[in-house]
């Protein structure tokens, strides 16, 4: 009954848009900035569910072994990794290309005067240091499982 | 400081974009392996799905920007400008998926707990399931073994019992409230003469006295048991039975008589025997004072005799006196026959003892009563073992009791009939029997029968010493003589009407001490 319902609802919509198509607005047009602010709000979505990760296997008694451990360095590193990540974007926003020598290039500097959001996305630039060992981390973590889960079947 | 150089940073990006791909898919193949170890469980589903998603965006961020390094240095920024939003937008997206499967990662958890929970409750129920079948099991077993035992226990009492029902010698039986016979043992049906298969019989109708079975009766009804009650009773062959019963009701839960248990034991043996014994004694007694009383009257019989014998001189022969003291003379004979039976009877006769043969004694009897017997209508059968051993005794002393004897079963079968004498041997007696098909003799005069001047005879026609004179003559010779009646026939096994004696004479061996029982 229900279904049936939805299905007379769908087909009105398509009738109303076929019959009137100049009234329909069918696409919105988006600006630049808005992949950017996507971009961003993942950052900070993915850096919640990370946090929130961490704070569950840190309170569910039962995940207590040590690949739990492991697992919620990894939550940690790489929700900094996020952090760093958008803050590299939200000061990258910030620069022009007259703050960059040599662009695309192996010589390639943050011209100077040098300015909290340039030092700010020199760090963020290195991010790899957050983000390699996070999933380092997460390889520890996964393998200590694999172990202990092995260890566990044997018995 | 006028400028920051890039250059660590590009070097750090392109050795980490690499470095990143590949512990991710270290991670990735990690996951895979925990998920192939135990495919059901969730947590590990999750982390592999979270390692797929960061694989896939190590991969596209990792590749995307080793892509921008080589690009922009190789001068094809042009080329990264148009693919840039492409993998920008890429990962954007796999970071979104990444959260989401992080996000929804308790939700599986829960789901996953609630699950375990249930299968852990499922799994405890299972197993305590297991442990009641295990302890049913245990318990049907046990049972089993308990039923076993059980039953083997009633099995051998019920065999224990059912052998001394079975076997005992005395009678055991049950009745039912109205006095029907339910069940009852072999030594009962054999006693009582029942067919094998038992017939309906009722117990009171066996009392031959009204007063014992009104007594049987009142006991069990007013005290529930009864017990030491001599019963006279009659088996289906007709004989009369001695029986010492002790008997005990039996109620129901209410306490109302279903019927009775009772035990008898054959008393009729002990009872003849204490008869034999009691009339052996009396006519102990009996011959001394017939031997004193044959004493004293012999001598005077013998002065009567001569004188009379005398004073017959006198006379002559056809006169009235002559033939008055024929009449004296007569008659003082019988008495002094009468007085010699009384010294045969007790002892006192004076005795030739011989080895002798009774199959010619009997033979002589009968060649010389047989005749009559024959008048009368009576059958004479032999049935003599040739080779009957000799006894020691008194020849004219065991014609005598032979001579009683058919006269007896003479006056038995007054319409005729059939005499059987039967000789045969024990290794240490000869046996006679003489039986009759006559009128018997009955049971209250039976203990009698041997008794001086006991007679069923008419007056004048005996003088009831004939078988006294036999038992005293039997007894001098060291035997004994029963009476049966009615008779069992020994061939037939079938019960006749009729009396028969059996003696019992000691063989005369000359090896001494013969230990050999009888047969």
């Amino acid at each position: 009954m229900k279904n049936r319902r939805i299905s007379n609802i769908v087909i009105l919509i398509v009738f109303l848009l076929v019959s009137e198509p100049g009234s329909a607005w069918a696409l919105q047009s988006h600006g630049a900035p808005e992949g950017n602010y996507v971009h961003q709000m993942a950052h900070l979505l993915f850096t919640g569910a990370l946090l929130y990760l961490y704070w569950h296997t840190r309170h569910t008694p039962v995940l207590t072994s040590r690949g739990w451990k492991y697992l919620q360095i990894f939550c940690i590193l790489f929700a900094s990794w996020n952090v760093l990540a958008f803050a590299g974007h939200e000061a990258f926003g910030h620069l022009t290309p007259d703050d960059f020598i040599e662009k695309n290039g192996l010589k390639e500097y943050i011209a100077g005067p040098i300015t909290t959001t340039k030092v700010v996305y020199f760090i963020t630039k290195m991010d790899h240091l957050l983000y390699v060992p996070a999933l380092l981390a997460l390889v520890v973590s996964l393998k200590t499982f694999y172990n202990d889960a092995l260890q566990e079947e044997e018995k | 400081m006028n400028a920051l150089p890039l250059l660590p940073a590009i070097i750090i990006d392109f050795f980490g974009s690499a470095a990143a791909i590949l512990l991710s898919f270290l991670a990735l193949r990690y996951s895979w392996a925990l998920v192939k170890l135990k495919p059901s469980h969730i947590i590990w589903g999750f982390l592999f799905y979270f390692c797929i998603a960061m694989a896939v965006f190590s991969l596209s961020r990792g590749v995307g920007h080793i892509v921008r390094i080589i690009l922009l240095f190789s001068d094809h920024s042009d080329l990264w400008k148009k693919l840039s939003p492409l993998s920008g937008g890429f990962n954007t997206m796999l970071m979104i998926s990444a959260a989401a499967v992080t996000i929804y990662y308790h939700k599986g958890l829960e789901a996953y707990r609630l699950i375990r929970s249930e299968a852990e409750k499922l799994a405890d129920a299972n197993a305590r399931l297991s442990t009641s079948a295990l302890q049913l099991q245990q318990l049907n077993t046990h049972l089993e073994e308990m039923v076993d035992e059980r039953t083997r226990n009633l099995s051998e009492s019920e065999k224990k019992f059912r052998n001394f029902f079975e076997n005992s010698k005395d009678i055991i039986y049950f009745c039912n409230e109205h006095g029907d016979i339910t069940s009852i043992n072999s030594s009962g049906k054999h006693l009582l003469g029942f067919d094998a298969a038992l017939e309906t019989v009722n117990f009171y109708d066996l009392f031959n006295n009204d007063g014992d079975r009104r007594k049987y009766i009142n006991e069990l009804n007013k005290n529930g048991f009864i017990s030491d009650l001599e019963m006279e009773c009659r088996g289906r062959d007709g004989s009369t039975r001695h029986i010492l019963l002790t008997a005990n009701t039996l109620y129901d839960q209410d306490g109302k008589m279903i019927g009775c248990e009772g035990i008898g034991k054959d008393m009729t043996r002990l009872k003849t025997i204490t008869e034999q014994l009691i009339n052996h004694e009396k006519m102990a007694s009996v011959g001394q004072m017939a031997a004193g009383v044959a004493h004293e009257i012999n001598t005077p019989l013998g002065i009567i005799l001569g004188y009379t014998q005398l004073m017959m001189d006198d006379f002559e022969i056809d006169s009235e006196n002559y033939k008055n003291l024929q009449i004296v003379e007569r008659q003082t004979k019988a008495c002094r026959k009468i007085v010699a039976d009384l010294l045969k009877f007790s002892r006192q006769s004076e005795s030739v003892k011989a080895s002798i043969d009774l199959n010619q004694i009997i033979q002589e009897v009968l060649a010389v009563t047989e005749h009559t017997l024959n008048i009368q209508q009576i059958e004479v059968i032999r049935r003599f073992d040739p080779e009957l051993p000799p006894v020691i005794g008194d020849a004219e002393k065991l014609h005598q009791i032979f001579i009683n004897l058919f006269n007896n079963s003479q006056h038995a079968m007054a319409d005729g009939g059939r005499l059987t004498v039967i000789t045969d041997k024990t290794p240490a007696h000869v046996l006679v029997s003489v039986i009759d098909n006559g009128c018997g003799i009955a049971d209250k005069i039976r203990s009698r029968i041997f008794d001086p001047f006991f007679t069923t005879k008419e007056v004048g026609k005996g003088t009831g010493l004939g078988l006294s004179v036999t038992y005293g003559i039997i007894q001098e010779h060291g035997g004994s003589i029963s009476v049966e009646s009615p008779v069992e026939d020994g061939q037939t096994g079938k019960t006749i009407q009729g009396a028969a004696f059996h003696i019992r004479l000691p063989v005369h061996d000359n090896t001494p001490n013969v230990n050999e029982e009888d047969r």
